[in-house]
């Protein structure tokens, strides 16, 4: 019966089953619809789910994501935020504010979600790794927890330092955070490292020893004890420790008291670059002098302004190179003696190189060249290059001045023509001169200088100067010194060479007037000659007269023609002597000159091809007025005077003649003048001739001895056989000859 | 066949192991329980699927069933009387439901109210002796029978909503 007892009790079981209440429920697509039809009615606010199979609410949402966040462990990206949730990221974003409203520990950073718990967390991890490492940096964590390093420095380290991070900020460098402790280790390495180092030493070295970074190093620097110094606060600052600081400064100051300079290298090769204001700082109270390599006290410039002193007053020189220590240049001599030299007493020195050389000494020097500058001067002017030189200046000056002085020059010319010749070489002369001083003063750049004549070689100078220096020992200077009187001496030399010059110039000048004189009465003297022998002349036969008259022109008045044509070639400054010239040559000569001249010496030269005295009388007057010269009066006196005279000479060489025929010449002429008081003028040739018209004057005997004498004369000049015989007959009648000649008397003379 | 929706339920109908009829003394009594905890497993799963149609009482013996069974259309529940009885046979039979107040009113009927089951049910039926229960032949017999007639009879106002009072 159990059995019916499960039954009844199975029946009132299912009886229970069927009137409990049943379930309400809603099909998928009801649902659906409903909700479709709530969302547009805007009744219902919901999320769908990415893969559209579930909706949510905000609320849900929201506490989702808060969810979420928990438990990722307060960090999460929203991207991942939507693949948990599966919400589209859009929904994420739009509802992140109502996170983040609702909650002030959650914050929103870079897409992601982070609340206070990973803050903390994060802080208390910063704080172990600080705490390990002494400092940190918050770009390292940065990198580490991929997170801004705005938000680290503000959110996590800042809010939390000294609360759960224990440790300082760099007040400097505010992203670096440090323990107390790792300060206090990185000063007592500095410390330690810098009380160790005694010489410059450059900080990347330092730190690269001690490891330790330049910004901690140079923040902790001022907080370490003070053992030196810093040159800068940059990366490739030096330490300079002070006891290398003040052993350096000991040292300069040491230097510059024993030596009363310092040298820049000196300071450069201690270490110090800025030289220039660290002496200005340590030598604050000296009088210094800064040169180009060195620094020098007073008392240099002053010892050398000493020297110089006594060098111009012992009238020789200093070496400054020698007196001045070893270090100083050649600038800073220089310097020293700029500062040093006054004005007087540059006036009294010569600065050569280092040297100090006093004028006095110099003038020494000079005067020993004199000497030789005037032997030179003259030689100069005796050898002509003077004047060849003073022509050139002329020349090139006139080049250069020509336009200048063309007006002045036209003036000085009209003037010479109308003065006196003589005068003329003077001003010729001045011109010359005072264009040579124009050349000097007016023209210093132009190139004529250059052409300046030397007087003095630069060797002959050295040789004179090179003993005395050599025995002083400065042989250095022979070149300088010689250099620096060369052009004094040479100028000297060319002021003597010019007075010189000058002088000759004068006698010259003096000659030259003498000379115009001499020539005026040789001049007159031939040319009465002339006139003489034309009067004894017209003595004789017509035909004898015509080869006579050809003759006396062919000689006297040719060389009358020549003396004026030298003398006007001189005056011209011409060099062309006209003594063996062809007529076709003096006319062209005389063509060349002046018109003043020209015209009267034309025909003047013309006469002496013509056949008359009287012709070339008259040129030769018309000659010689052109020539400024004149032809005195006629004095019957002094024609017999002259006659006389000629007469005399003629005998005179006569007995002093040993010339066989030139004696029957001189008889001839002798004889002739004896005869006709008249003078003649005849070749070799016409003695036949003339000894036949002296047939009347003679005696048989004297007539017959000199024709006879003749005959052989003849016979000796054909050179036959019998040439040497005659001219031993010639030699005995030559006393014979001269005797009739001396003692042949006028036989009208006798006859009175 | 039966629809895919009666298939479902079918499947989650417990089945039974006990072939015994209500003669078989000892064994009826086992075929009984197994019954009953088969319709109680069936109408939990109705309720909570929000599908519950029916309600059934049994006399002493569980040899006759009586009940009611309800129809929803158009948001109106029609209900109907439910009856029958386990034939001598059973299970090799299955049971003959009736719905009397539907006599003559429709013609899926035979006389006396039993519902014309579908050409399937008794080969299926056949088949599955002695699995199948008297919750089976609820869900497989008066279940697509109600979703099929009641509609049409609606239609024809053969069935009217009677406002149900209480």
């Amino acid at each position: 019966m159990a059995d019916w007892e499960e039954v009844k009790r199975l029946a009132a079981d299912f009886q229970k089953v069927q009137l409990s209440s049943t379930t309400q429920r809603l099909s998928e697509r009801n649902c659906i619809e409903i909700i479709t039809w709530l969302v547009d009615k805007k009744l219902l606010d919901l999320i769908f789910t990415s893969d559209g199979k579930e909706y949510l609410t905000p609320n849900k949402l929201v506490n989702e994501i808060r969810g979420e966040l928990y438990d990722s462990g307060g960090r999460i990206n929203l991207v991942e935020l939507s693949k948990v949730i599966g919400v589209d990221l859009a929904h994420i974003n739009s509802h992140i504010h109502e996170v983040l409203k609702g909650n002030k520990d959650i914050q929103l950073v870079l897409g992601q979600l982070i609340d206070t718990s990973y803050i903390m967390r994060i802080a208390g991890e910063i704080n172990e790794k600080l705490a390990q490492q002494g400092q940190i940096n918050v770009s390292d964590l940065t990198l580490q927890y991929d997170l801004p390093a705005e938000f680290l420095q503000q959110q996590v380290l800042e809010k939390n330092l000294g609360k759960l991070i224990f440790g300082q900020q760099d007040p400097n460098e505010p992203r670096i955070f440090f323990t107390e402790s790792f300060i206090a280790r990185s000063k007592a390495k500095i410390r330690g490292s810098l009380s160790g180092i005694t010489k410059p030493t450059p900080v990347a070295s330092i730190l690269s020893q001690i490891d330790i970074s330049d910004k901690l190093f140079f923040s902790l620097f001022d907080q370490t004890v003070m053992y030196g110094t810093l040159t800068s606060r940059m990366a490739g600052a030096q330490y300079i420790p002070n006891v290398y600081a003040r052993s350096q400064n000991e040292w300069v100051n040491n230097f510059y008291k024993q030596n009363s300079y310092i040298e820049f290298d000196a300071l450069t090769r201690l270490g110090i670059s800025d030289y220039k204001s660290y002496i200005k700082k340590q030598l604050a109270n000296d009088d210094i002098l800064f040169l180009n390599s060195c620094v020098v006290s007073k008392n240099i410039p002053d010892r050398i302004e000493a020297d110089i002193d006594e060098c111009i007053s012992s009238k020789s020189y200093v070496d400054l190179q020698s007196t001045l220590p070893s270090v100083f240049n050649t600038t800073d001599i220089q310097l020293i003696l700029d500062k040093v030299l006054t004005s007087p007493k540059q006036q009294q020195t010569i600065i050569i190189d280092s040297f100090v050389v006093s004028k006095a000494f110099v003038e020494k020097l000079s005067s020993d060249c004199m000497e030789l500058v005037k032997e030179k001067a003259n030689a100069t002017v005796e050898s002509g290059k003077y004047q060849q030189y003073q022509i050139e200046l002329q020349a090139s000056h006139t080049r250069t001045h020509k336009s200048d002085d063309v007006e002045e020059k036209v003036d000085k010319r009209e003037e010479r023509r109308k003065k006196p010749q003589a005068v003329k070489v003077e001003e010729v002369l001045k011109s010359s001169k005072s264009g040579n001083k124009n050349v000097d003063n007016d023209d210093i750049d132009v190139p004529e200088k250059k052409t300046v004549l030397k007087i003095v070689t630069a060797d002959d100078i050295r040789d004179i100067i090179g003993i005395p220096l050599e025995e002083e020992g400065i042989e250095d200077l022979i070149e300088p010194i010689t250099d620096y009187l060369l052009p004094k001496l040479n100028e000297q030399g060319l002021e003597l060479a010019a007075n010189i010059y000058a002088a000759t110039v004068a006698d010259k000048t003096a000659t030259r007037r003498q000379t115009h004189n001499e020539l005026q009465n040789k001049l007159n003297a031939l040319i009465s000659d002339v006139r003489l022998f034309e009067k004894g002349i017209k003595l004789l036969s017509a035909e004898l007269q015509l080869q006579l008259i050809k003759y006396l022109l062919k000689t006297l008045c040719t060389d009358i023609v020549t003396e004026i044509l030298n003398y006007l070639s001189a005056e011209q400054n011409s060099t062309v002597i006209t003594d063996n010239f062809t007529n076709d040559q003096r006319v062209k000569f005389v063509n060349d000159l002046p018109a003043e001249y020209k015209s009267s010496l034309l025909i003047l030269v013309k006469s002496l091809s013509g056949q008359s005295i009287d012709d070339f009388m008259s040129a030769a007057e018309g000659g010689l007025t052109a020539c400024s010269m004149i032809i005195k009066k006629i004095d019957k006196k002094k024609d017999r005077l002259i006659i006389l005279n000629h007469k005399h000479q003629l005998l005179e060489q006569l007995n002093t003649c040993e010339d066989l025929t030139l004696v029957l010449h001189l008889a001839t002429l002798v004889i002739f003048t004896t005869a006709t008081q008249c003078m003649i003028h005849a070749s070799g040739k016409h003695v036949s001739a003339l000894l036949s018209f002296l047939k009347q004057y003679l005696t048989e005997e004297q007539y017959s001895e000199l024709t006879s004498y003749h005959d052989f004369v003849t016979l000796m000049l054909s050179g036959g056989s019998e040439a040497e015989s005659a001219k031993e007959k010639l030699k005995e009648k030559v006393s014979t000859v001269k005797n009739i000649a001396n003692e042949f008397k006028k036989p009208g003379a006798e006859k009175l | 066949m039966v629809d895919e929706g009666t298939r479902k339920t079918l499947s989650n109908i417990q089945l039974l192991k006990t072939k015994a009829g209500p003669r078989d003394k000892e064994l009826w009594v086992e075929r009984l329980k197994e019954e009953y905890q088969s319709l109680i497993k069936y109408v939990q799963n109705n309720k909570e699927q929000d599908n519950d149609w029916f309600r059934l009482d049994s006399n002493k013996e569980g040899t006759r069933w009586f009940g009611k069974c309800w129809y929803i259309h158009d948001l109106l529940k029609y209900e109907f009387d439910v009856e029958f009885g386990i034939p001598v046979t059973y299970p090799s039979t299955a049971p003959e439901i009736a719905l009397p107040e539907l006599d003559g009113k429709t013609a899926k009927m035979y006389r006396g109210g039993k519902i014309c089951l579908s050409d399937h049910f008794k080969p299926l039926w056949a088949r599955n002796v002695p699995k199948f229960g008297i919750g089976h032949a609820m869900a497989l017999g008066l279940g697509p029978w109600l979703a099929v007639e009641i509609p049409d009879l609606i239609a024809k106002g053969v069935i009217t909503y009677k406002e149900k009072t209480g």
